[in-house]
């Protein structure tokens, strides 16, 4: 399954989409929105069209490459505020060992080929009454 | 022909637009379409080196020969997933 999405991302889908009985492992990454310095929320920008493609050839790289059973990928587009769930990636496989390896390597493959742009939105000055 | 030309991120802040249309000669490859594009667009030039762009949804090479109505999209250094 290769999702993007303007609402919070349904981790418990992602992770029910990769479920199987052959599995012996199921591995779920979420990467989330971390509180940095002057950092409320991450604006994601993404070229829909291209990233859905460069995904789900991601997910089918990631398969061949480790040999795991499924593999699903869900990314936010917009307005993701601290704490939030900015992408996910689930992975089932035999074992463990090429579940955690196939994540990682997907969420590499993601920052460095998929046409998504985050930026730190500008914070609201509250006026004094 | 007419191409459809996609922005994004940086490149779209400093072009002002998500969009343009654009027209070039039949044959045009990417290349000189980033050079009369890149003309047109000087504040866009200095970014060319770190520029990457996919054709119809697919990266391409500079050689590559566009078609009437191919979507260019310019894209800045991506910087997607989580920090």
């Amino acid at each position: 399954m290769i999702e993007m999405t303007r609402r919070r991302i349904d981790v418990d889908a992602v992770l029910d989409s990769v479920r199987r009985d052959e599995a012996g492992a199921v591995v779920l990454f979420l990467g989330t929105v971390r509180a940095d310095a002057d950092v409320a929320a991450l604006d994601y920008e993404v070229y829909v069209p291209m990233a859905k493609k460069v995904l789900a050839d991601l997910a089918e790289r990631a398969k061949a490459k480790f040999g795991v059973l499924d593999l699903s990928i869900a990314h936010r587009i917009g307005r993701v505020p601290v704490g939030g769930d900015s992408v996910a990636v689930a992975c089932a496989a035999a074992h463990r060992r090429e579940a955690f390896e196939a994540c990682a390597w997907v969420m590499d493959e993601v920052k460095r080929i998929v046409p998504i742009w985050k930026s730190v939105p500008p914070r609201r000055v509250r006026r004094s009454r | 022909m007419r191409l459809r030309v996609m922005l994004f991120a940086t490149y779209r802040e400093i072009a002002d637009a998500k969009e343009l249309a654009w027209t070039a000669e039949p044959g045009t490859t990417l290349g000189q379409f980033l050079d009369a594009f890149l003309a047109a667009h000087p504040r866009l030039a200095p970014h060319r080196g770190s520029m990457l762009v996919a054709v119809n949804l697919a990266v391409a090479d500079p050689t590559a020969v566009l078609h009437e109505g191919d979507e260019v999209a310019l894209l800045p250094p991506v910087s997607g997933g989580c920090p």
